[in-house]
C-alpha cells in the first residue's frame, strides 16, 4: 500500500511539472513575444489551447436568423476584422440577398464581434484560424482562411461536389457535430467514403 | 366561462387558418394602399398574376435562371431546399407550417430579400400582395 502511495505521489508530480519544464528559457524573461506577424502574443501561447473546438454558440437570435439558410457558423471560427466585413454587406452575401433591418444586424454584429476568434484564443480552432490571417487580409468566408485550407487540402473534388456535400461550407455534411462547435478528425464522416485522416 | 371562451376562439383561429391575423391584415392593407396609389386602375390583389410572379423564371442573383419554384418546389406543403447551401427550407403553406404568414416583419424580409435574389429587385406592392395571396390560397 505504502509503495503504491509513493509511485501514485511520483507520477501525480512528474504529469504536474511536465508543461512548464520543457519551455525555452529564453520565454521566461517577459510574459510577451513577438511572432512572425509583428503580433504581440501571451507567452502562454506558446503552452497552446486548453480546448477543442470553437466555443458552441449561445444565442438563439444568431441561430434562427443566420441558421435559417446555411450551416450557423459559430462566431469563433472568423475574427473580429471579418465579421465586420461581412455584416456591413448582407446585401450581397455570397450572390444572395440576406439584409436584415438596421437594429437586427447590430445586434448580430454585437454577438459575432464579442465571440470572434481572438476572443476565445482557449479554443483550439479560434486560435489556428485567428494565427492564420495575416494583418493584410480579411477573409469573409471561413473557407478562405488558410488554416481551414491547410486542414481541408486533401480533400478530392469529388467528395466535395457530391450532392450531399453540396459545398465545402456545408459544415455539417461531414463534421457530423460540427453544431456543437467540435471538428475533431473522430466525428468526421464523409458521405459515400466515410473517415478521413489528415496525416 | 372565460377559459371556454378563449379556447373556443383559439379552436376558430385554428380552422380559419387562411385568414389573416390582425397584423398581416394590416400589412395587407397597407399594401393595397400602396398599389392604388401607384397605379389608380388596381381592383385588388390577384392570385394568377401571383401565381405567374411566382414560377416565371428570370436570370437571379446568382447569373443563373431561376424562379421561386427553384427552392419552394410547386407543392407548399412540402419541404423545399436553399439551392446554394441545401439547407431545407419549412413548407410555405400556413395550413401546413402555422408559421408562415403571421409575423409581418418576417414576411417583409422575405419578400424583399426573394425579389431580389430572383428579380435583382424589390418587388412592387402589387407585386408582393399578388404573391402573398396566390401562396396562401394555393390548393
Amino acid at each position: 500500500m505504502k509503495t503504491l502511495l509513493i509511485i501514485a505521489i511520483v507520477l501525480t508530480g512528474s504529469l504536474m511539472a511536465s508543461p512548464n519544464e520543457h519551455r525555452d528559457d529564453n520565454y521566461r524573461s517577459s510574459s510577451y513575444y513577438e511572432n512572425e506577424r509583428g503580433e504581440y502574443r501571451d507567452r502562454d501561447d506558446r503552452k497552446g489551447y486548453s480546448k477543442v473546438g470553437v466555443a458552441p454558440i449561445r444565442n438563439a437570435f444568431y441561430k434562427i436568423e443566420c441558421g435559417s439558410c446555411h450551416f450557423a457558423y459559430q462566431p469563433g471560427l472568423l475574427p473580429e476584422k471579418s465579421w465586420v466585413k461581412l455584416m456591413s454587406n448582407l446585401e450581397n452575401h455570397f450572390q444572395t440577398d440576406a439584409s436584415l433591418e438596421a437594429e437586427e444586424n447590430k445586434r448580430i454584429l454585437n454577438y459575432l464581434v464579442y465571440n470572434s476568434a481572438e476572443k476565445f484564443r482557449d479554443y483550439k480552432i479560434s486560435r489556428k484560424i485567428d494565427d492564420s490571417i495575416r494583418r493584410d487580409e480579411t477573409p469573409i468566408a471561413v473557407s478562405d482562411t488558410r488554416y481551414f485550407k491547410k486542414e481541408h487540402r486533401k480533400l478530392r473534388r469529388d467528395m466535395v461536389e457530391q450532392k450531399e456535400v453540396k459545398s465545402i461550407a456545408n459544415c455539417m455534411a461531414c463534421h457530423k457535430t460540427a453544431d456543437k462547435g467540435s471538428y475533431e478528425e473522430r466525428y468526421i464522416n464523409i458521405p459515400n467514403y466515410g473517415k478521413y485522416e489528415n496525416d | 366561462m372565460k377559459k371556454l371562451l378563449i379556447s373556443l376562439t383559439l379552436l376558430i383561429s385554428i380552422a380559419e387558418a387562411y385568414d389573416f391575423n390582425p397584423q398581416m391584415q394590416k400589412y395587407m392593407n397597407d399594401l393595397k394602399t400602396e398599389a392604388k396609389k401607384a397605379n389608380p386602375e388596381f381592383k385588388g390583389f390577384d392570385y394568377s398574376r401571383g401565381e405567374k410572379i411566382f414560377t416565371s423564371k428570370h436570370v437571379g442573383k446568382r447569373g443563373k435562371l431561376i424562379s421561386c419554384v427553384t427552392c419552394h418546389t410547386s407543392d407548399f406543403s412540402k419541404n423545399g431546399e436553399n439551392i446554394s447551401t441545401g439547407k431545407v427550407i419549412d413548407p410555405l403553406s400556413p395550413t401546413t407550417n402555422a408559421d408562415r404568414f403571421v409575423k409581418v416583419k418576417d414576411v417583409k424580409k422575405w419578400l424583399r430579400r426573394n425579389f431580389k435574389d430572383v428579380y435583382v429587385r424589390e418587388g412592387s406592392a402589387q407585386e408582393k400582395g399578388d404573391v402573398v395571396i396566390y401562396i396562401v390560397n394555393k390548393k
